[in-house]
């Protein structure tokens, strides 16, 4: 099997990606996050001053909220937007034809057979 | 004339029951270009050839009869005006089949450019507040990602990382220029959808394989495809099996063998055939045209 290992490759990813990263981990939990935590959820050898970065441009966008939950330093994802676009897209949706069902999904329907032969790669860690 | 004009549709034929077993064994990014790009020609040159085959009615006008009678010309007939007749509608049919996809095509451009709203416009990542796990492509400039709160939760950290990068390479690749193009093709002429649908397979396999370099693991590629299946099929069961040209457990079981060869080869054979057709087309357009010269003088 290739691969190096999904650790170390922070400094090859940009700006960008890392911004997404970062959201898409605050967004995975119900918990506000510190920059610490988010760098240890993330690994990859992210550094912390890296994290704290990103925390600061991702709440100069308004997409990231401070000091949340009596926590000094925690960060919580902004919702406003994320809601609406939720919206829009039950939205589109329930309304046929499926403009959804067009796209490239990342993954689609499974049979019975194929839904156990899933679990049993996951090794019973499964969602 | 009388036999190149048909070569487009035959290969149509031949294009699309070679099509899977190239989407098996040669590396999804080339196999994908070469058949979006065998597949357009095709669609082209068949379009083109119920033009030309269509074109031949134009002996019947009856303007053309009594210019011919007057002056003692007896008019070819390349085809039998059953023939010619078919191709008009068959082509009214065409036409119909393209707007369709292109209002389709619209109507979902529409709506993405709705979900995206409210974000910062150089975002990548679009979050939808929804308990419904869903994640996907939104193509333009710049291109964004959509996913949910739900996917996003359901998933471990390398996991969300083989999803962003599965997306990211949607985008940097321009599958949906791809897609498009290929949906145009099977619009076009419906022998090909063989054909799109191995390339809606494809698109998902350079994805995969693209997050798996990305992510460096194969295995954890194939997790996080495992894990999102199994969170999409408990938030909506019973749309099993709609979906077999996309298999998952297809994707899943790629990825758990090393990457296939790019077998440039097999690439340039399927441009090849792709090739033909248009030129059956040109050689047919260069028949008619001595035939009309013959029947409309002038020319």
């Amino acid at each position: 099997m290739a691969g190096t290992g999904p650790h170390g490759r922070a400094e090859r990813r940009s700006a960008g990606e890392l911004e997404s990263e970062v959201l898409a981990t605050l967004w995975a939990t119900d918990d506000a996050l510190t920059p610490a935590e988010i760098q240890t959820e993330i690994g990859g050898g992210l550094a912390y001053n890296t994290v704290h970065t990103i925390l600061k441009r991702l709440y100069d966008k308004g997409l990231v909220l401070r000091d949340v939950d009596g926590r000094r330093g925690a960060y919580r994802p902004a919702k406003n937007a994320a809601q609406l676009t939720a919206e829009a897209m039950h939205e589109a949706l329930d309304r046929g034809p499926d403009p959804i069902a067009a796209l490239q999904q990342f993954v689609t329907g499974l049979s019975r057979q194929e839904e156990e032969a899933l679990r049993d790669l996951l090794g019973g860690t499964g969602p | 004339m009388r036999i190149d004009v048909y070569v487009p549709l035959v290969l149509a034929l031949l294009l699309a029951s070679v099509a899977p077993a190239v989407g098996r064994r040669v590396s999804p990014g080339l196999a994908a270009r070469v058949l979006v790009t065998a597949a357009a020609l095709t669609a082209a040159a068949s379009t083109w050839a119920l033009l030309l085959l269509g074109a031949t009615l134009v002996d019947q006008a009856p303007a053309v009869i009594a210019e011919a009678g007057e002056e003692g010309r007896i008019l070819p007939e390349p085809v039998p005006e059953t023939v010619a007749v078919l191709a008009v509608a068959a082509l009214a049919v065409v036409g119909h089949r393209v707007r369709r996809v292109v209002r389709a095509h619209l109507a979902t451009r529409r709506v993405l450019h709705r979900l995206c709203e409210g974000h910062p416009p150089d975002s990548e990542l679009v979050v939808a507040a929804s308990p419904s796990p869903q994640a996907f492509a939104i193509p333009g400039r710049p291109g964004r990602i959509l996913v949910t709160a739900a996917m996003l939760s359901a998933l471990e950290p390398a996991e969300r990382r083989v999803l962003l990068a599965h997306e990211r390479a949607h985008l940097t690749h321009r599958h949906a220029v791809l897609s498009t193009a290929v949906a145009l093709a099977a619009a076009a002429n419906p022998l090909l959808t063989p054909v799109r649908d191995t390339v809606a397979f494809l698109l998902e396999r350079w994805a995969d394989e693209e997050a798996a370099s990305a992510v460096g693991d194969r295995n954890t590629t194939a997790r996080a495809l495992a894990r999102a299946a199994l969170v999409s099929q408990r938030a909506r069961p019973g749309c099993a099996l709609h979906f077999s040209e996309h298999a998952v457990t297809r994707r899943i079981a790629a990825l758990r063998t090393a990457p296939p060869p790019v077998m440039r080869s097999v690439g340039a054979a399927v441009l090849a055939l792709g090739a033909l057709p248009a030129l059956g087309a040109a050689d047919a357009t260069g028949d008619l045209v001595q035939l009309l010269a013959g029947t409309l003088p002038g020319w």
